[in-house]
């Protein structure tokens, strides 16, 4: 029963035995794990919601070991019925009922008539989907098929790894956090354990930066299909508390300046002809030909900042829009042209963080990602914490795409570093490699053996830079990569008052 | 090859590391420090088995073509210039702003795809200048939403519904001709729009919380307030603390000194009279011996030469320099000299003010020297001051209200001076009034004002001006009553007077002094003890010379005046 994932471990329905046996279209329902075809390739799924539209059945899966951005709306036909099927534990499943039981089901409940025209127009739009697929599973299909790796210990090889990786970050921090890819059951069996810890977490939280994750099981389904935004129709990843009328338009429209939303065409338009914006709404802190960064404040700019966390949601799964924006700061990188600010990315960071953050999320929207926005972002990061003095580090649990934009962005900072000293036959500490790069001790330390480059030999820790990463420095040296200028930044560290602290900023 | 069974040294983050090429050291000579499990990634631990991340992560140098795969955005289909028509104009400097979104919007209600058709068919029934225009409709039912918003905010729960006459406030607002004849239609039609939604918003609006029980299970539910942040332990608190500890620390150590030295103090003086009793026997012994062999001298011998104690100088009254002649101490009756070698406070106190003096006129005369040649060829280079500011930090007295912090204030909130309604033009009648002061036309022309001021010892001081005099019903025996006003605070500098109970001038004086008014007369109210009334004092110029030299010790500068803590405390 090994999935094909990379090691053995499976996240769907990994809580011991569960009954087994044959299953139909009717009796399949939720919470049931079934081998569904991913990708050309069978894999094990979860079932999280069942519709029925006008073409059949659909069933909403989420992949074993996959994000959850590859969940889908799978039809019958995907689904391998010979194969057994793993039937929901009967007792967990009650709990979990009783927990979903408060949250509205996706597709019951209409309460006027008005509500009901929209279900109308939503089957219509799931059968326009049925005939035309969802447009990015043929981009995955289109990608080439990634091999379960072979577990090689070759050492330089996986120094090498996360060095390739163009990734743009999308980093949910989140220090409480449910794991949504475990199986209800699982989670049930985690709560009893930890639910005292996580009143306490949640206590915690209640009065300072970060969010915590909502558990209810309906956020583990998308909720917004399509968002028509500027040029770009994006297509989102993960559920984000918009409006809950809006999860039965078949397109939602926001406003690329103000980042306001619309279910429906005429209003948008609208509110376009009203909307006077330009540029994310606060001070401009850095421009060069290419970008420009605004510094926001949640609680000056509450709206603006509310919408585009939203935004920002339908992209981060980690990111969770619990508590207000108040006590944070969100830095917008936008590039110009003659209609505007057109909003790249951002991050955002708390105005006092006890732990030492310097980003609490930071996001490359889709359209502009694997074009090394994000390094600037990260950078960007960097070079605020330069300003104040202080060393920084993203706030936890990255995301994959954030694991990867940061290590590559650490380690080409610190093989520059290092390969410089190398040139000058100096020696290097960890703390002086922090110190330059404004980045944590322990970040350097978790770079460094990430690439396997701390090394103990002949009786001292040494720092070896592998043949592969100093000619991978010399090519993108000639690509000529777009940094920031720290002499653009035209910022100050804003301060804070103890009144600011104590009536929420 | 021997490094595997070696203990390694620790790592520490300042130990220094010598950097090398890989083709600087033997590869099959040094071993990886880490292995793969120690690692922590930072990803959520459910999620580092990823199937894509690990593939990237595993993935073994043909990785540059792996990423992890995403939904692709698409192009969108609508026409970017009509719904983005506003063209941007650069700015040469960084852009400045504060704006919120609301206010760049206009007005908040936008017109639905049923708007449209209703307002289509709406306007068929009109002539053109009769119809009613988008932004018209767009206002109106911005009025109606925010109305319903205002007053009833539990709409969607309890069904109620604004009607149209409550509405019509909020219209007035509008330009009326063009919207007067078309509201009640339209609240008509907005009525039913709502009533089809349940009386929800027409605009979908974000779930805030309700503060009940299922919230917190709602993922709908978002942006929640955060309750106020309790005070934190900090380094400057810590610091704080640690001064003052050291400070009692200090007094403490301070004290135990004192003792000390008092104790060394008593033992020196116990040696003294042990001394002093020794000098004593031999002086008897030598008395007894000279009275034995008939020596006759002075008994100069035979007792101390005490020092005369000098009688305390008259200290010379702060706001009146002693004339000249006062300097020199006058022969005592006795005739004999004064310690000249002792230096008088009054002396010191003169030579430095001379001193003084000299300083000044000897800058105002370098500074006039400086600019003798100095011709100013400017055009009125300063304006001239006007006199120097009458008010210096003086205000008018007024009552004001604190506001009470709500009781989760912490005492930091406490730190920062509160806005108050200082800068609000004043209302002459709130003026705080001194009870037992008379304030006649003239003083409300130029009211009263007050400063405020925390002297040494931190005794609060008010100094006021401007007050009227008390009326002129005082006599000449209570003229210099100000001279035996003290407040209580000033216990222990009361003078001690030397007067002799027996002397006839001192009976005299008593006989003299009146009964005060609550002994003569049992219907007046006692005396106003707020604040005896306080004026430069008024010199008989007859005064004898034994209340001249009482004079010399004036209780304080008359003003300012000390108040007592009760008294300071009611303004
Ligand atoms: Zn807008």
């Amino acid at each position: 029963m090994s999935p094909p994932g990379a090691n053995g471990e499976s996240t769907v329905g990994s809580d011991g035995p569960r009954q087994k046996g044959k299953a139909n279209t009717d009796t399949l329902k939720v919470g049931c794990i079934a081998w569904v075809i991913k990708d050309g390739q069978p894999r094990r799924a979860e079932i999280l919601s069942i519709r029925d539209t006008k073409s059949g059945r659909q069933f909403y899966c989420n992949f074993d070991n996959f994000n959850k951005r590859l969940d889908e709306w799978v039809p019958v036909a995907r689904i391998d019925f010979n194969q057994d099927v793993e039937w929901p534990n009967p007792e967990k499943e009650k709990q979990k009922e009783g927990k979903t039981k408060k949250a509205p089901a996706v597709s019951k409940k209409q309460p006027s008539k008005k509500a009901q025209k929209k279900v109308a127009k939503r089957e219509q739009s799931v059968a326009s989907e049925e005939q035309t697929p969802h447009p990015w599973t043929e981009f995955v299909e289109s990608q080439p098929q990634v091999k379960t790796p072979a577990k090689t210990e070759d050492a330089e090889d996986k120094a090498n790894a996360s060095l390739e990786v163009g990734g743009t970050p999308g980093v949910g921090p989140d220090e409480m956090e449910l794991d949504e890819d475990e199986t209800p059951a699982e989670r049930a069996k985690k709560e009893r354990a930890q639910s005292f810890s996580r009143e306490e977490e949640i206590e915690k939280l209640r009065t300072s930066g970060s969010m915590t994750q909502n558990p209810a099981e309906i956020s583990r389904i998308r909720n917004i299909s399509r968002v028509e935004f500027g040029r770009y129709v994006l297509f989102p990843w993960y559920f984000s508390p918009y409006p809950e009328a809006f999860s039965q338009e078949d397109c939602m429209f926001i406003c690329e300046f103000c980042l306001s939303y619309y279910g429906d065409l005429k209003s948008f338009s609208r509110h376009r002809q009203k909307c006077t914006l330009h540029h994310p709404p606060g001070n401009e802190i850095y421009r060069d030909d290419f970008v420009s960064f605004f510094e926001i404040d949640g609680r000056r700019q509450r709206t603006w900042c509310r919408n585009l966390c939203l935004l920002s949601k339908m992209f981060l799964d980690h990111k969770t829009l619990y508590y207000d924006v108040d006590p944070f700061l969100f830095y917008v990188m936008t590039t110009r042209d003659e209609h505007g600010n057109h909003l790249i990315g951002y991050f955002s960071k708390e105005k006092e963080s006890t732990d030492g953050y310097n980003v609490a999320c930071i996001l490359t929207l889709p359209q502009y990602q694997r074009k090394g926005y994000g390094r600037l972002l990260i950078q960007f990061s960097y070079e605020l914490s330069k300003i104040e003095g202080k060393l920084g580090s993203p706030e936890k649990p990255l995301s994959d795409l954030g694991l990867l934009s940061y290590r590559q962005y650490w380690s080409e900072n610190i093989i520059e570093v290092l390969l410089q000293s190398s040139e000058r036959e100096e020696k290097c500490t960890i703390e002086g490699i922090a110190t330059t790069l404004a980045m944590t001790t322990q970040d350097v330390e978790h770079t460094l053996q990430a690439l396997k480059m701390q090394v103990y030999h002949k009786g001292e820790h040494k720092v070896v830079v592998p043949e592969k990463l100093i000619k991978q420095r010399e090519k993108s040296k000639l690509k000529q990569k777009r940094i920031i200028d720290p002499d653009l930044i035209q910022w100050k560290p804003p301060v804070f008052t103890a009144s600011n602290r104590t009536w929420g900023w | 090859m021997a490094t595997r069974k070696v203990r390694y040294k620790k790592l520490s983050v300042k130990t220094p590391l010598p950097v090398l090429r890989e083709d600087q050291i033997d590869p099959t000579e040094y071993e990886s420090l880490t292995n793969e499990s120690q690692i922590a990634t930072g990803v959520e631990q459910a999620e580092e088995n990823e199937y894509h991340l690990q593939a990237v992560l595993q993935g073994a140098g043909v990785a540059a073509d792996k990423e992890i795969p995403v939904p692709p955005p698409e192009e969108s289909t609508l026409s970017y210039d009509a719904l983005y028509p506003q063209k941007f104009q650069k700015t040469c400097t960084y852009i400045r702003f504060s704006q919120t979104v609301e206010e760049c919007i206009g007005c908040m209600y936008d017109m639905t795809e049923d708007d449209e058709a209703f307002l289509k068919l709406y306007n068929q029934r009109r002539v053109a200048s009769a119809q009613l225009s988008d932004d018209d409709f767009e206002k109106i039912m911005e009025v109606f939403e925010d109305t319903a918003y205002i007053k009833t905010p539990f709409a969607a729960v309890d069904q109620t519904i604004v009607s149209y006459d409550e509405m019509l406030h909020g219209l007035h607002d509008l330009d009326k001709s063009k919207v007067m004849p078309h509201a009640k239609e339209i609240y008509e039609y907005w009525k039913s729009q709502r009533q089809a939604l349940g009386n929800r918003p027409l605009h979908p609006t974000l779930k805030y919380e309700l503060h009940q029980e299922n919230d917190d299970l709602d993922p709908y539910v978002c942006f929640r307030r955060r309750e106020v942040r309790l005070m934190r332990k900090t380094r400057q608190r810590d610091v704080q603390s640690a001064e003052k500890l050291k400070r009692l620390r200090k007094e403490l150590e301070e004290g135990r000194q004192l003792v000390l030295a008092s104790h060394s103090r008593e033992l020196l003086k116990a040696e003294m009279l042990k001394t002093d009793r020794a000098i004593f026997e031999q002086r008897a012994q030598l008395k007894e011996h000279k009275i034995r062999l008939g020596i006759k001298t002075d008994d100069e011998d035979l007792i101390n030469q005490k020092p005369q104690k000098r009688k305390a100088p008259e200290a010379p009254a702060v706001q009146r320099p002693p004339p000249p002649s006062q300097i020199r101490m006058p022969l005592r009756p006795d005739g004999r000299p004064t310690e000249a070698d002792l230096a008088q406070l009054a002396d010191r106190l003169a030579e430095k003010e001379n001193e003084l003096r000299a300083d000044i006129e000897k800058k105002v005369q370098n500074h006039s020297d400086w600019n003798k040649a100095h011709v100013d060829l400017t055009r009125g280079p300063l304006s001239p001051v006007v006199g120097p500011r009458p008010d210096l930090s003086f205000r008018p007295a007024k009552t004001q209200y604190l506001m009470t912090p709500p009781a989760s204030a912490s005492s930091a909130s406490l730190e920062e001076p509160l806005p108050m309604e200082l800068d609000k033009p004043e209302n002459p009648h709130t003026v705080f009034k001194f009870r037992g002061v008379a304030q006649d036309e003239k003083s409300m022309e130029n009211p009263p004002v007050y400063r405020r001021r925390i002297g040494r010892l931190n005794r609060l001081w008010i100094d006021r001006r401007g007050l009227a005099s008390p009326p002129g019903e005082r006599s000449e025996e209570q003229s210099d009553q100000w001279k035996y006003d003290q407040s209580s605070d000033d216990e222990e500098d009361t003078p001690m007077y030397e007067v002799d109970p027996f002397d006839t001038r001192a009976l005299k004086f008593r006989a003299s002094v009146p009964l005060p008014p609550w002994m003569s007369r049992t219907t007046a109210p006692p005396r106003q003890a707020a604040l005896p009334p306080i004026l430069p004092p008024n010199l008989p110029p007859n005064l004898p010379p034994a209340q001249l030299a009482q004079l010399a010790q004036p209780p304080q500068q008359a003003l300012p005046r000390p108040l007592s803590q009760g008294q300071a405390a009611s303004s």
